[in-house]
């Protein structure tokens, strides 16, 4: 905060890291749920897309990049929760940040005990992870699919804010919608239709089908599952104990700063009074006052913008994340980022310069604003 | 109170829901068997042909269908058999409720065995994934939609509207978007469902499960209108946005619990029935989760109306405890009458408990909308004034613009007023009409049925429900009717002193008339119909009434006749009071007119009454203007520039006249020589006024002419005969007697009489 330079790039730097290890974890979370929808066609089938889908992640430059992305963005993810002023001002937001809590705990037994098994040298197909999921513990299987909706629904909120708050992409969310919903739908209905292809396979023949499982396992290495699930419940207690800490934290950073109320004043309207520190844009949203944000208050956009016409306080400083974006969009020299701006108390008095349902298609409102 | 609405809405849906949640009909898996049946053989036919031809047959089939019957006759049980047998179920009850509650101990343990016979734990794992798939799938698919719809939703949430209509246009099209998602969401959820089969008891699971989150999410839905929690200028109710919010939060909430209740007794029932326990076990399962449903309830209304006594002050805090207390007995009596078992009464209590507070309600929520629109309708009003009055101080006339608009405004405080209390009227129609056949079908009347021999109830129902109807549909023409004479009649103002009533005197004339004969046609039609559903024969009535009609109607021939032809002079708007007309001989000013007749008063004091079956046609004097000609006379040497140029002058005097300068619509102007004559020129001079104007006109302007043609030398002519004498010489004095006779007598020659002069009043 002291060094705006220092500031300048660890603004940027992390929310390009952010956007970056994001879509790289989502392109792996898609080609896996893609391979898992081959379940439709036949167990075999995934099996044999297995190489092209899932297993090239595993090849040396990737392996560490995706594992870094991971650390990169659940690091990242904590210092933004430990950095808001407001948790559950928007839903969007809220759904985020509660999937980015839960996505390491939910996923830890899935990733660990695939990459431990296989680590070993015990070649896991899906018909038998399959199996295993559906006959042997359906507890598993059903936690599979509670991670593949928080995993999803958090990729596609970043994925879609971000593409959402780019001009130039406008055109191009309307068609990754579909494909959006498309790709767990397939996944889900692979994971289920396979799951009633074992169970049938299951109910013809018990007796004969209980004996070739447990066969080739007494043949083969056996994984160590006691390390497994000690490996497993260290990352899920390690994980879910960082998230606590990154709440306690937050709560006691915003119980000792300088607490005040502002009046905000938006187009002539008197809002209710807000803390201090938190920004406009959350201010309006709070009181029910709708407000153009396409980044969702990432300072990407600049939809957000607003024309302050007194204060009672001096303002912060813009920041250099918000200059950038200011200088970018063109925007004039007298604006501020609402989801920028947090004054410290008084009263403030601005004018919005998009209105409430601006979006990129919508010409005339973006001439009104130039 | 107001918001009381909503909750009673709320009560009738979780008592209907709840019903329709335990009558759910399980999907029976049975139906393939149906469509694998074979249709019968020939053989099989020609057995049973030869079979029906047979006697005996015939008379076990005989015997048969007069058993049916029997049970009707056993029946008609006395009153004092039904009391009785009233009482033992109740006993019966009781006993089996005792029953219950000593098992309720074991209860746990039975349905957890039943219910791990019926459901492994793996199999209830796997359940659970299939469940969250689904949801998945149609939470995904209404997502998708919502993702192409948000930009109209946003737009419309976020546009200001100052109509009325405009604002629930935008929440229906809002709700129409909510409910285009809902239904993304049934089809993916559902869909996926119906795409496998499943185990009965899992069947019930699930699809209730399904079922209890698009019923509570569709009625988020409808209330989404009404209430519009995060979207103030789209709500249609007149409350603040945080009883809003807690209003629609706990409708929401306490239906999703009522129907969760619901839906799990329906499943235990389900598993009981399967597992064959006893009926005490099942019992008290119900009996817990109406309990749950009564406390859910009752604290849901608790939570509002603390939210209703916090936020909206101008509501009595003594009138919101009265109907605390009102709804929360109401529900505690539906309880304990579903707890004995009197499903009726139940029914009955809880309709006619809500339909008292929902119609006082109802109306109000109607009259407060229509305030809302007249509040609108003024703003709108004043911002166009204030523009219009912007643009007129521009120009000169700004006074005359604003003068003329604060005459105008007087009329229009309110466009909707007529339509008020036929609205009104129309939603307690509404409310009673849902409530008259919901108890119908409670008491299973057979309503939308035909039945042969209705017993004593239906017919009643029957007789009053049409009676209702037909009061109803009379009562809300009535109104309407009324409302609109009777604005009519307010708007119309009587004419002050000595002036001429405006257009609106015939309308005043006629409404009355129309009011009476529009309330004897509806009476006649109510008592009709009410006595042809009563089963009354109204045909010798009718035919009693042509005859009396058909007698009076030769008798009273020409009354009619003036009733009806003063009915077309009073449309074409012939004449109206104060104005002064001439029908063949007889003139007078129109003092009085009646539903027969017409009353003129002669100038002369003379009152004139004529029916109006008489007049033929009808000269009326006092339309618009009047043009008035004078006539002077000047001697041939006068000279006429000066004449005309003295009869402006005079012309423009008179239009400076205080008193009558504004009716002169042309005012006094020389025609030049009309004509000569034998011994002078005649001047026409012409104006135009406004009748009634011109007498007063006239005597001014004879007047002025004259004053101003002595003023400049200018002579009336006389009559006066020129005596040429041959001769020069002086005449003598009998000479000079003898010209002047002669001349005397040339003089008195009677001329031609001048046409006759106009007369007036």
């Amino acid at each position: 905060m002291t060094h705006p330079t220092a500031t300048r790039s660890l603004g940027v730097i992390a929310r390009t890291a952010r956007i970056v290890t994001g879509l790289i974890l989502l392109a792996f979370v898609s080609t896996h749920l893609l391979n898992a929808s081959l379940g439709i066609i036949s167990l075999e089938a995934m099996d044999q897309a297995r190489p092209y889908l899932t297993e090239f992640w595993s090849v040396p430059p990737l392996g560490p990049i995706l594992a870094l992305s991971l650390l990169v963005h659940f690091a990242l993810g904590l210092w933004s929760v430990y950095q808001r002023p407001t948790l559950y001002v928007n839903a969007q937001d809220a759904v985020q940040i509660a999937t980015a809590l839960l996505v390491v705990p939910l996923m830890a037994t899935h990733v660990i005990g695939i990459m431990m098994v296989s680590n070993a040298g015990f070649d896991l197909d899906y018909a038998g992870t399959i199996r295993l999921m559906w006959i042997d513990s359906p507890g598993i299987g059903l936690l599979q699919i509670i991670v593949v909706t928080v995993v999803w629904l958090h990729g596609c909120a970043g994925l879609l804010t971000w593409l959402r708050s780019m001009e130039r992409a406008r055109n191009v969310v309307l068609w990754v919608y579909p494909i959006a919903i498309a790709i767990p739908v397939l996944s889900l209905l692979g994971f289920s239709e396979a799951g009633r292809v074992v169970l049938e396979a299951a109910a013809d023949a018990t007796v004969p089908e209980t004996t070739p499982t447990q066969a080739p396992q007494s043949d083969m290495p056996m994984p160590d599952f006691a390390l497994i699930k000690s490996v497993t419940n260290w990352v899920i207690c390690g994980s879910l104990g960082l998230a606590a800490l990154t709440l306690v934290a937050r709560a006691l950073r915003q119980q000792f700063r300088a607490k005040a109320q502002v009046i905000l004043i938006r187009d002539g309207r008197t809002l209710a009074p807000v803390r201090s520190g938190v920004s406009l844009l959350d201010g309006f949203r709070l009181r029910n006052e709708p407000h153009a944000s396409l980044c969702q208050g990432r300072g990407r956009c600049g939809t957000c913008a607003v024309r302050v016409l007194s204060s009672s306080q001096p303002l912060p400083e813009a920041s250099p994340l918000e200059r950038r974006t200011l200088e970018q969009k063109n925007l004039p020299s007298d604006a501020r980022l609402a989801c920028q701006l947090a004054p410290q108390g008084g009263q403030i008095t601005v004018t919005a310069l998009f209105p409430p349902d601006y979006a990129f298609d919508s010409v005339d409102a973006a001439e009104v604003s130039t | 109170m107001r918001c009381l609405f909503i909750l009673l809405s709320l009560c009738a849906t979780v008592l209907s829901s709840t019903q329709g949640v335990a009558q759910t009909p399980t999907v029976p898996s049975a139906p393939p068997a149906q469509a694998t049946q074979a249709l019968p053989s020939e053989n099989d036919l020609q057995e049973l042909t030869r079979l029906l031809g047979d006697e005996r047959i015939q008379a076990w089939l005989q015997a048969q269908v007069n058993q049916t019957e029997l049970p009707d006759a056993a029946a008609q049980q006395t009153l004092r058999e039904q009391i009785a047998q009233v009482s033992e179920d109740i006993g019966a009850r009781v006993a089996s409720l005792g029953a219950a509650w000593s098992a309720r101990a074991g209860i746990q343990d039975v349905v957890e065995a039943h219910w791990q016979e019926q459901l492994p734990p793996a199999v209830q794992v796997r359940s659970l994934s299939f469940v969250l798939i689904f949801l998945f799938i149609g939470f995904g698919l209404e997502w998708l939609v919502r993702q192409y719809t948000n930009p109209v939703r946003r737009r419309l949430e976020v546009a200001q509207y100052e109509a009325t209509r405009d604002r629930v246009n935008a929440g229906l099209v809002r709700t129409g978007l909510a409910f285009l998602g809902l239904f993304a969401f049934t089809l993916g959820s559902v869909g996926a469902y119906s795409a496998f089969t499943w185990p009965p008891l899992l069947n019930t699971l699930i699809l209730n499960v399904l079922m209890v989150i698009v019923i509570t999410r569709a009625t988020g839905s409808v209330l989404l209108l009404l209430l519009a929690p995060w979207a103030h200028q789209l709500r249609l109710v007149p409350l603040g946005t945080p009883v809003a919010m807690v209003l629609w939060r706990v409708i929401v909430l306490v239906l999703a619990i009522v129907l969760v209740c619901g839906a799990a007794a329906d499943v235990f029932e389900d598993l009981i029935e399967q597992a064959d326990l006893q009926s005490a076990e099942a019992l008290a399962i119900s009996v817990a989760s109406a309990l749950v449903i009564l406390l859910v309830s009752v604290t849901g209304l608790l939570l509002v109306f603390r939210a209703v006594h916090k936020h909206e002050p101008r509501l009595s805090p003594k009138a919101m405890r009265t109907w605390r207390a009102y709804l929360v007995t109401i529900c505690v009596v539906v309880f304990l009458l579903w707890l004995i078992n009197l499903e009726a009464l139940m029914w009955t209590v809880a309709l006619l408990g809500l339909l008292f507070p929902s119609l006082a309600l109802v109306s109000a929520w109607v009259t407060s909308a229509f305030d809302t629109a007249a509040a609108e309708f003024q703003a709108k009003r004043l911002k166009e004034r204030q523009a219009q009055a912007q643009l007129a101080a521009t120009s000169e006339d700004a006074e005359v613009v604003s003068e003329e608009d604060e005459a105008e405004e007087e009329d229009v405080i309110d466009p909707y007023r007529s339509y008020r209390p036929l609205a009104v009227r129309l939603a307690r129609f509404g409310v009673i009409i849902i409530v008259g056949l919901s108890l119908a079908t409670v008491w299973n009347v057979g309503l939308f049925e035909t039945i042969d021999n209705p017993t004593f109830t239906q017919r009643a129902f029957e007789i009053l429900l049409d009676s209702a109807f037909a009061l109803l549909i009379a009562d809300l023409l009535w109104t309407w009717g009324k409302s609109v004479i009777d604005r009519r009649l307010a708007n119309y103002k009587p004419p002050e002193d000595n002036k001429a009533p405006g257009p609106e005197a015939r309308i005043a004339t006629l409404l009355p008339l129309l009011r009476v004969v529009l309330q004897a046609t509806l009476l006649s039609v109510v008592i009709m119909t009410v006595l042809t559903a009563a089963g009354v024969n109204i045909a010798p009535i009718i035919a009693g009434a042509g005859v009396i009609g058909i007698a009076i109607g030769f008798g009273a021939q020409s009354l009619v006749k003036d009733v009806v032809s003063g009915i077309f002079f009073l449309i074409d708007d012939a004449f109206r009071v104060g104005e002064y007309v001439e029908i063949d001989n007889l003139r007078g000013t129109v003092e009085k007119i009646s539903i027969r007749s017409l009353q003129l008063r002669h100038h002369r004091g003379a009152v004139h009454t004529l029916p109006f079956g008489e007049l033929k046609s009808l000269t009326n004097h006092s339309r618009d203007w009047v043009i008035m000609k004078l006539e002077f006379r000047v001697p041939f040497e006068t000279d006429l520039k000066l004449v005309k140029k003295l009869i402006k002058q005079v012309g423009a005097q008179l239009k400076e006249h205080p008193e009558y300068g504004d009716s002169i619509l042309e005012t006094l102007k020389s025609q030049g020589v009309r004509r000569m004559e034998e011994f002078n020129m005649v001047v026409g001079v012409k104006f135009m006024t406004r009748p009634g104007e011109q007498w007063l006109v006239r005597r001014d302007a004879y007047q002025g002419v004259r004053d101003i043609f002595e003023a400049n030398g200018i002579r009336m002519a006389e009559r006066n005969v020129k005596v040429e004498i041959a001769g020069d010489g002086d005449l003598d004095d009998e000479a000079k007697k003898a010209v002047s006779a002669a001349a005397q007598q040339a003089i008195e020659q009677p001329q031609q009489p001048n046409a006759p002069i106009p007369d007036e009043p």
